[in-house]
């Protein structure tokens, strides 16, 4: 049975870990890809991460191959088409692994510790082993052979957009971490670097974290305001407008593509910059139903730290590992019964503005949750640069594929931890806000405000927007956001 | 832009239909159709020898007609040309020829010329005259002889005399032409403030000096209207203005950065060595055995049918096809597959394709579009220097945006888009230029400025060309090299 390593540590130092998070500066990565120039990486597995990551590594001038399990490789399933359409050499465990330098473990987080036991005997003296993710190591306290360098290097987007960044000659966010139990040689944070070098992830912002503050936020942000909170909102809002006798095909669309057009104006300028799309009277009208939901929803959102911090979550998830994946499977099945899912957008056309003007609940919704799941993060240690990749940062993103194919295409993409953490919060999250809908009518989902009534009161209004202004999550957005656009914007 | 209050009423809509009209022995305007309107004043502009002036000539009966017909000319109309000033002067010196006998003519004196209008209009304007005589200060000239005036002062009084004549409607072919910046002014504000009073054509080469109260631009090509613009039309006038640009403007290929240069090349080396290429997917081949050397200095057309993989084989050479590495490739004195970066390969690239404009997709200035040239980048993430971005303006300026340097390039149409990507392919004159079909969705004009473009790159001794396309006609003249692919048989895959 697994051990949860963060809870085997002293308070003092669950604290230090959780708060460790520091903005890099882009002269720290001055030498490039220099401690992995003409050692061996072996990456396994070449799925989203694995794929993309190995590209850019490559065309950075790395030597990269690919180790898949035995299945994939006789199957000639896609990981195996991936590694060689690519023109990278595929081979078995027992042919790379012990010619490795550096092994990148890229594999779904469920199959980390088959995985990693599997190879960590194959494993080269002094060789370094890397994740994208620490689950493994902290919520099921992994132990690596002592003489292994462990690191991490986590890119926070998709891998499709990592490998699209880096072809523009740019990055994505990236935190990189190194298990200090695991840093025999010192080496650790020297190809943590080059490693984010290699992807190109320096050039959009490294943070120097480590495996317990990503996982405890990545956890957070992915089971809350990213999925949880979208999901549970798609499907309120769907049922809410087909009650009030709104056109099924045009209340899937507007949700389908909704969250996708107001995250859009989130990415850009924050919190306050999707406000900012909607009148006056809706604003205001938005701002009141988020400190509604806020009020309602806060419980919740410490429950889910709270597990998540105190290991609860992963326990009761793993239990369901064991169990075949019972509630995962059967929620999966549930969600794709719903309404929304079952309802296909209709030939419609609706406006980019009409998104904000009749989705002020939407812009409640996300509102809320973004603030939330910050607040609830950086109130448990956190630093709020973490919390904030962790929740407004990923929100677009995780939009968008809700806009491909609905729910299920969120559930698909994302991974089983986060997809089994978002039904979690969804069946917490419907009942707790039965009562909050009902109050819900068309105006604010559906149809808009009436457009007569356009007066505010002016002292409201500068309320309002002090309070959008000011809250925290939206000044450490304005410095992240300000250091990439300083680079796209650079002349 | 200027109201245009409708005041001027003995001017009807002057239609000219299908009118074909020649001009000495080679020149014809062709099938013209064009109709101004009351209160419209209108700028003829266009190349040398397109027939911008003669368009504004047929207006007062130039040229001999052919077909088609030109109604609703007012009855007064003022033509001030070349052709109308040497008229004058060969009258004048007519004159002196019938003086020859008795007296030595000391010729007619302007004051004369200027007021023989008098006689003849109704409508005439004598205090129109004086003012305008004051206002170019002309009292001191009013005796002298005409036919001792210079040119510029002939071409003064003509104007004057042409306005106190208070036509319906006067043309002007290139009145600015020769008059300093104060004279232009004055002529400028003048004109302007008798918008209400006649209608006006101008005559111009240049769009810079086009007054605020036209209304109107026509544009002549090879002897024909090409174009009409109402200027209110931003769009089109943009289009236009570019377009005008581009004709009149003395090419020439921007200098670059050579601050910036990557590490020297040996020159004995090729710059491209692709050895017994192949390149397949699952079980479909795309290119089998293909050997092919790029020399420096050795411009070469690369052609073939969709799908025998033209772009694959680029894609090859500037590193963006992944099996770049299973291959045998030397590109700019690296073997692939050595350690380098894609970074290292492409800084000696120039690279424009369709694949490209689809896929730079970033929201971003025009400016820095030429700029993300110099970096390699789709975007820009790195500072560019005082004498790159001083090139890139050159760049603009070339392309006829030089006004627009801070708009988004993502509202551009995709021929502008496309303007745009081949500066930023040419801007750091890079060792090898790879054009992919790079007229793709250009009009004419931009088609041959683009193509005049490669040709003065070709032989400026920096850089080797890499042209693809599927057109025969855009032949370069500095390319002697072919390389023809073919689509390799299903069969044989
Ligand atoms: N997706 C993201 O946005 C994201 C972002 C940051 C970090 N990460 C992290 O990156 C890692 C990989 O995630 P991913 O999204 O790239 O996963 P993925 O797309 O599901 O790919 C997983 C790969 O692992 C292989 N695999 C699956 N089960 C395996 C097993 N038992 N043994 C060996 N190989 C196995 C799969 O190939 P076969 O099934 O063909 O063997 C596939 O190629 C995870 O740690 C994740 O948390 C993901």
């Amino acid at each position: 049975m697994s051990n949860n390593y963060f809870n085997t540590l002293p308070l003092r130092e669950q604290l230090a870990q959780l708060a460790k998070c520091r903005f890099m500066s882009m002269d720290e990565f001055s030498d490039g890809v220099e401690a992995l120039k003409g050692k061996k990486i072996v990456v396994i597995g070449c799925g989203a991460q694995g794929l993309n990551q190995g590209l850019n590594l490559r065309d950075s001038g790395l030597d990269v191959s690919y180790t898949l399990r035995a299945a994939a490789i006789a199957e000639k399933r896609q990981s195996w088409k991936n590694a060689t359409e690519n023109g990278f050499v595929v081979g078995t465990y027992q042919e790379l692994i012990p010619t490795a330098d550096v092994v990148l473990n890229l594999t779904p987080d469920k199959q980390h510790t088959p995985v990693v036991n599997e190879i960590m005997p194959l494993m080269k003296k002094g060789a370094c082993l890397s994740y994208s993710h620490g689950f493994n190591i902290v919520e099921e306290g992994m132990k690596i052979r002592e003489d292994l360098t462990v690191i991490m290097v986590a890119p926070k987007c998709p891998g499709s957009e990592v490998r699209a960044e880096y072809v523009r000659g740019f990055g994505v966010p990236t935190l990189i971490a190194v298990h200090e139990d695991n840093d025999p040689k010192g080496e650790g944070l020297a190809l943590a670097k080059a490693y984010a070098v290699g992807t190109g992830g320096h050039k959009a912002g490294v943070l120097m974290s480590s495996f317990i503050a990503e996982v405890k936020s990545d956890l957070m942000g992915e089971q809350t305001i990213l999925c949880g909170m979208l999901q549970t909102g798609s499907l309120l809002c769907f049922d809410k407008m087909v009650e009030e006798g709104i056109d099924p095909g045009y209340a899937s669309k507007l949700i389908q593509y909704g969250w996708e057009t107001i995250t859009e104006a989130l990415k850009y300028g924050g919190v306050t910059n999707m406000l900012d799309r909607l009148s006056n009277p809706a604003k205001i009208k938005a701002f009141d139903l988020a400190e509604e939901l806020k009020e309602i929803m806060r419980p919740l959102y410490n429950k889910h730290q709270d597990d998540i911090i105190d290991g609860t979550f992963s326990r009761v998830m793993m239990e369901d590992w064991a169990n075949d994946d019972k509630n995962l499977l059967g929620w999966r099945a549930e969600t794709a019964e719903t309404a929304f899912e079952k309802t296909p957008a209709g030939d419609v056309e609706i406006s980019e503005q009409e998104f904000f003007d009749n989705g002020i609940l939407m812009v409640a919704m996300v509102k809320a949750g973004v603030e939330l799941a910050f607040e609830t993060m950086t109130a448990a240690g956190i630093i709020a640069e973490s919390a904030y990749y962790e929740s407004l940062h990923e929100t677009p993103l995780i939009a968008n594929t809700i806009a491909r194919k609905k729910l299920y295409e969120m559930n698909a993409t994302i991974s089983d931890t986060a997809e089994y953490g978002c039904y979690l919060y969804n069946h917490a999250c419907l009942p707790l806000l039965a009562d909050f809908m009902k109050g819900i009518k068309t105006d604010v989902i559906g149809k808009g405000l009436d457009t007569t009534d356009t007066g505010v009161d002016n002292a409201r209004l500068i309320e309002v927007n002090a309070a959008l202004r000011s809250h925290p999550v939206e000044a450490i957005g304005a410095v992240l956001r300000g250091h990439m656009a300083d680079m796209k914007k650079i002349v | 832009m200027t109201q245009i209050l409708p005041s001027h009423t003995e001017m009807n809509s002057i239609k000219i239909e299908n009118y074909t009209a020649v001009f000495g022995e080679s020149f014809t305007l062709n099938n013209i159709n064009w109709t101004l309107e009351p209160n419209q004043h209108w700028v003829i502009t266009g190349a040398n020898g397109s027939g911008k002036s003669a368009l504004s000539a047929i207006l007062a009966g130039a040229g001999e007609r052919i077909s088609g017909s030109i109604s609703g000319l007012p009855k007064h109309i003022e033509i001030i040309s070349f052709e109308a000033q040497a008229e004058l002067i060969e009258r004048e010196l007519k004159k002196d020829d019938a003086d020859i006998m008795d007296v030595i003519s000391e010729g007619t004196p302007v004051r004369e010329i200027l007021e023989e209008g008098k006689a003849i209009y109704p409508e005439f304007d004598s205090a129109l005259l004086d003012q305008l005589v004051a206002m170019f200060k002309l009292e001191p000239m009013l005796d002298r002889s005409f036919r001792k005036l210079s040119t510029g002062e002939t071409r003064k009084i003509m104007l004057i005399r042409a306005l106190a004549n208070n036509p319906d409607l006067i043309i002007l072919d290139e009145p600015f032409d020769g008059l300093d910046a104060a004279s232009m002014q004055l002529l400028q504000d003048l004109l302007k403030s008798k918008i209400d009073a006649m209608a006006m054509v101008l005559v111009l080469n240049r769009f810079d000096e086009i007054p605020d109260f036209i209304t109107h631009i026509a544009y002549t090509d090879q002897g024909k209207l090409q174009h009409s613009v109402d200027i209110n039309n931003k769009q089109a006038y943009d289009d236009l203005y570019q377009l005008l640009h581009l004709k009149t403007t003395e090419l020439s290929v921007p200098a670059t950065d050579l601050s910036d240069r990557p590490p020297a090349l040996n020159p004995n080396d090729p710059l491209v060595r692709l050895t017994n290429i192949k390149v397949a997917y699952g079980d479909a081949t795309i290119i089998d055995g293909l050997d092919w050397t790029i020399e420096p200095g050795q411009h070469w057309q690369l052609s073939g049918p969709n799908g025998s993989g033209k772009t694959c084989l680029l894609n090859l050479i500037t590193g963006d096809h992944p099996q770049c590495y299973t291959n045998n490739i030397f590109v700019f004195g690296m073997q692939r597959g050595n350690g380098e970066t894609i970074w290292q390969i492409k800084q000696y690239i120039g690279y424009v394709s369709t694949a490209l404009q689809w896929e730079y997709r970033v929201s971003i200035s025009l400016r820095n579009v030429i700029l993300s040239g110099f970096h390699d980048s789709i975007g820009v993430y790195t500072k560019s220097t005082d004498k790159q971005k001083a090139v890139a303006d050159q760049w603009l300026a070339l392309l006829g945006m030089k006004d627009r340097a801070n708009e988004p390039y993502n509202q551009l149409s995709f021929g502008d888009q496309r303007l745009l990507l081949i500066a930023r392919a040419m801007v750091k004159h890079p060792t090898l230029l790879i054009l992919d079909e790079p007229c793709l969705g250009l009009d004419d004009i931009n088609r041959q400025l683009v193509l005049a473009l490669i040709e003065k790159i070709c032989t400026s001794g920096d850089t080797t060309v890499l042209y693809v396309n599927h057109h025969a006609e855009d032949q370069i003249s500095g390319i002697s090299q072919f390389k023809q692919l073919e689509k390799l048989d299903a069969q044989s895959s």
